[in-house]
């Protein structure tokens, strides 16, 4: 097993997806007022999922983010408020998971190395 | 996509929520203002939202084939609202005219209040969107420990 396993890297893809994600759900926030804005969001999971089974270079993996097209409010927004601060919430405690994830892997690598 | 795009798009949102916020509050202030600046009564004022097309370094990363980042939200304009004054009798107000009417500006002060809830709750949102981005960022760096 070589030293950058597919655990690490795709740990570190869904960490970055899960950034991008973020961006893009903030971005929807910022924008609930924008008359006509249609909301963008991003699958990382399943996308990632697809590049682990079709044995896609991790290192090299974009996410695509995707535009709904759903009309929420009278002026063509298709952004609804509490369900995207529920989506951040959500978003943020997996990026958080994966973080802690990161962490103990790491602890992991230290002590073998003989540094825990 | 950069590290802190997240936080710069809220702090977007910020800005055009205090911006419409601001808009209100002086459509408020003046919703008896009979003589403007051009002797006119107040018109009231409204924020157009506009998506923000990004930066240069956005487009061309785009043009390159990168992931383009998205770029908040922005203030596209200020318009006039086009309703017109309404005519009040008061035949004892300076700007009253012959026959005792005068022109009031046509300030709706239940949709202004309505309106700046909803700027105060887009705000709050906002702000908490940038917060858990803060703390996303503070879990990353804490992996160096």
């Amino acid at each position: 097993m070589s030293f950058l396993d597919t655990t690490q890297l795709s740990l570190e893809a869904a960490m970055s997806g899960s950034m991008e994600r973020q961006t893009l759900l903030t971005n929807n926030l910022a924008n609930a007022d924008t008359p006509g804005y249609q909301p963008e969001d991003v699958d990382f999971q399943a996308q990632l999922q697809g590049a682990i089974q079709s044995g896609q270079p991790l290192s090299s993996l974009s996410f695509q983010p995707t535009t709904a097209s759903q009309s929420v409010g009278a002026d063509g927004n298709g952004v609804d408020s509490n369900q995207t601060s529920a989506e951040i919430a959500e978003n943020s405690l997996l990026y958080q998971t994966m973080s802690q994830v990161a962490g103990a892997r790491e602890e992991i690598l230290k002590t073998a190395m003989g540094l825990g | 996509m950069s590290f802190f795009d997240a936080i710069n798009i809220a702090a977007s949102g910020l800005t055009a929520e205090s911006m419409r916020m601001n808009v209100s509050a002086e459509n408020l202030a003046n919703a008896e203002t009979t003589n403007g600046p051009n002797g006119q009564p107040y018109v009231p004022q409204e924020v157009v939202l506009a998506q923000a097309g990004g930066s240069f370094s956005t487009a061309l990363a785009g043009a390159l084939g990168g992931a383009s980042t998205p770029g908040g939200v922005e203030v596209a304009g200020i318009v006039n609202d086009p309703t017109p004054y309404q005519e009040v009798y008061d035949p004892t107000n300076p700007s009253a005219n012959g026959k005792g009417y005068v022109k009031m500006p046509n300030v709706s002060t239940v949709s202004e209040m309505t309106d700046m809830i909803d700027e105060q709750n887009s705000y709050q949102a906002d702000v908490t969107a940038m917060d858990t981005a803060k703390s996303m960022y503070t879990d990353s760096l804490n992996l160096l420990k």
